[in-house]
């Protein structure tokens, strides 16, 4: 036990440590603990059945389903695009450079009002896609396609950068040691390039649950199938149930918070291993 | 492995990085590139291993044109400079690499790859730090594992990139002691680049050194330095004092000297530069009725067993500072101190025609 002040070189440790949790406080945390206030106005057993009726259990299953799907698609994709960006030098590099951050600058419902002016049976694309038997619009695959849209820029932004570092000497390294492309890509540059991978990943499926713009535009909205719980909070909103509304807006919270945190917790255990600090 | 270069040009852009090369390695040979940076002995380098392919040339590898091999036929060993070691494995990992990536049909066993790579790690004397992952390791220890990786692929040729230029002169030192013995023992055909004479000439069986993409001069250390072919590696290998003069009918004349030059006994009083290394001069207080400059002492630099001496001309003409090592015994003897008036002599130098230095000289 010491009772000497530790001093580090960077001055305001107080200060700044004090300042987050209150600005942390004002913005974040007081807010959400009105949802649970608003909440304990319900009992245990009206807490429980409101949160266990069918229909929102249901969208409980669609909203994290589709998030989840949609965040692993841009994972995948979104890895793919930061690597054509950082690996190949073409022309109009820049232009789509700039076009992967429009998502975030587009009101949401527009973006929900394009899509489903896209892919309605009538639209540009669900004309090809209707024969087929492929419905998109006003249905969860259209969710799951809007979702996608919103969170595109979270995994290439942060791949990017990591990918941007990773030194051409390790990749000759390798292979000057008889690694060939799929082995490099694998051993080398996966696991460098896995904790940006996991935090964009974090990052779309936050923004992917908690999205409501764009996705009723395109959902169709229908309770059961393609019914969002962010809809559904306000659909209690517009009924006055403010307990309701809090009680479904907590389990999400809970739930969001358990994904997010374990997936934290994957990153933590990834970067550890990968001793990149 | 024998090596072979032939008219090897390279161009990145407008800079040629290498113009026509053309150099033999012989089998078991420890060879340094020596030259200046962008004097392209980096990218020669990574072209004999295939990591950069030249514009036109040849790289033969026992007589066998490897322009067309991949780099994983070449079966080539490379070292990097900042050792370049994966940082998401242990230490053991990163030397077990090479032979985990074989295809299945010739993979060693698991026990097999486990004592090649333990009998590495003891070559290096590291093997207490296989379970350690690369930050944990200092430089020099990172580079002898780097080493130990090249090797556990056993390859043929051995090729370092200024394997030690990112080290401190300490280690530096050791590490390149500690080379040449690995290189006694394992007779691999190595070739290492560096921008640092001392090391290129205490390290090597030859020095090749580079300047502007060609290669100026090819020999062992001793004839490197000794006779230099031409200004620029006399000037590139240590330090060197240039006189001007003039050459005539066999003789040299610097000021108030003159000495046998009978190698250009044709020259017809023709403007030359003398080149003199500042061991080669001989220092006294009197003159003992020979010629010689006189001049007076500006600086003296006292550094282990040898004394420097900066010394300027009396003669005004000629105003670059000569500098002369004599050993401690002899400046103890002369007593000599600042502002001291002497008289110096060359005792061998290397006379070139000025038009031919004339792009050299700084």
């Amino acid at each position: 036990m010491s009772t000497f002040k530790q001093h580090s070189v960077l001055p305001g440790f107080n200060l700044a440590l004090g300042f987050t949790l209150i600005y942390l406080s004002l913005i974040v945390l007081i807010p959400l603990s009105a949802a649970f206030f608003r909440t304990a106005e319900l009992t245990w057993t009206e807490f429980w059945t409101v949160v266990t009726t069918p229909r929102v259990l249901a969208s409980y299953r669609l909203t994290f389903g589709a998030s989840f799907a949609a965040a692993l698609t841009n994972a995948l994709f979104g890895l793919l695009i930061a690597w054509v960006l950082v690996r190949y030098q073409f022309t109009g590099k820049r232009l789509i450079d700039a076009l992967i951050d429009l998502p975030f600058a587009l009101p949401t419902a527009v973006a929900g009002i394009a899509l489903t002016a896209l892919y309605a049976g009538n639209g540009w694309i669900g004309q090809f896609l209707e024969p087929l038997g492929i419905k998109v619009a006003f249905t969860p695959i259209g969710i799951y396609v809007a979702l996608t849209f919103i969170g595109l820029p979270f995994v290439v932004r942060t791949v990017q950068p990591v990918l941007e570092d990773i030194e051409t000497e390790l990749e000759e390294a390798a292979a000057m040691l008889g690694a060939n492309r799929l082995q490099i890509f694998l051993r080398i540059i996966f696991p460098a390039i896995f904790p940006a991978l996991m935090t964009g990943f974090a990052l779309a499926f936050a923004r992917a649950i908690g999205e409501y713009g764009s996705v009723i535009f395109i959902a169709g909205n229908m309770p059961m199938v393609s019914e969002i719980t962010p809809l559904l909070i306000i659909t209690k909103l517009e009924q006055y149930d403010y307990a309701g509304a809090t009680a479904i807006a907590v389990v999400m919270l809970v739930i969001s918070f358990i994904l997010l945190l374990i997936v934290n917790l994957l990153q933590w255990w990834s970067r550890h291993r990968n001793a990149l600090a | 492995m024998s090596i072979e270069i032939r008219h090897l040009s390279k161009q990145f852009g407008t800079f040629a990085a290498l113009r026509d090369v053309n150099l033999e390695i012989q089998s078991g040979e420890l060879l340094a590139l020596l030259g200046p940076s962008g004097s392209g002995k980096t990218t020669l380098l990574r072209v004999i291993a295939g990591l950069e392919t030249a514009d036109s040339g040849q790289v033969l590898f026992n007589n066998e044109d490897t322009t067309r091999q991949s780099i994983r036929d070449r079966q080539v060993g490379f070292v990097f400079q900042h050792y370049a070691l994966f940082r998401n494995m242990t230490i053991f990992e990163n030397v077990a690499f090479g032979l985990r990536v074989r295809p299945k049909d010739c993979r060693l066993k698991d026990a097999e790859i486990r004592e090649r790579v333990t009998n590495l790690l003891q070559l290096v004397q590291l093997d207490w730090l296989a379970d350690r992952y690369p930050h944990q390791l200092s430089g020099g220890q990172r580079q002898r594992i780097a080493l130990a990786r090249a090797l556990a692929v056993e390859p043929k040729v051995l090729l370092l990139d200024e394997p030690f230029g990112a080290l401190d002169a300490k280690v530096r030192k050791e590490l390149r002691i500690w080379l040449r013995r690995l290189h006694d023992d394992m007779h691999i055909t190595s070739v290492f680049v560096t921008h640092d004479q001392e090391e290129a000439l205490e390290v090597s069986d030859r020095v090749v050194v580079m300047n502007e993409g060609r290669i100026e001069q090819i020999g062992t250390p001793d004839a490197v330095y000794e006779q230099p072919a031409n200004p620029f590696v006399y000037e590139f290998l240590g330090h060197v004092n240039l006189f001007h003069g003039r050459i005539h009918r066999g003789r040299a004349i610097i000021s108030d000297i003159e000495i046998e030059a009978p190698e250009h006994a044709e020259a017809e009083n023709l403007a030359a530069i003398a080149y003199v290394r500042p061991h080669d001069i001989e220092i006294d207080r009197v003159t003992n009725g020979e010629s010689a400059l006189a001049a007076h002492i500006v600086h003296i630099v006292s550094i282990g067993p040898i004394v420097r001496l900066e010394l300027a001309h009396d003669d005004s003409s000629n105003k670059n500072l000569v500098q002369v090592e004599i050993s401690k015994d002899r400046f103890r003897e002369l007593q000599l101190t600042k502002g001291d008036r002497v008289y110096i002599k060359p005792r061998r130098l290397e006379l070139f025609p000025s038009h031919a230095s004339a792009n050299s000289i700084h």
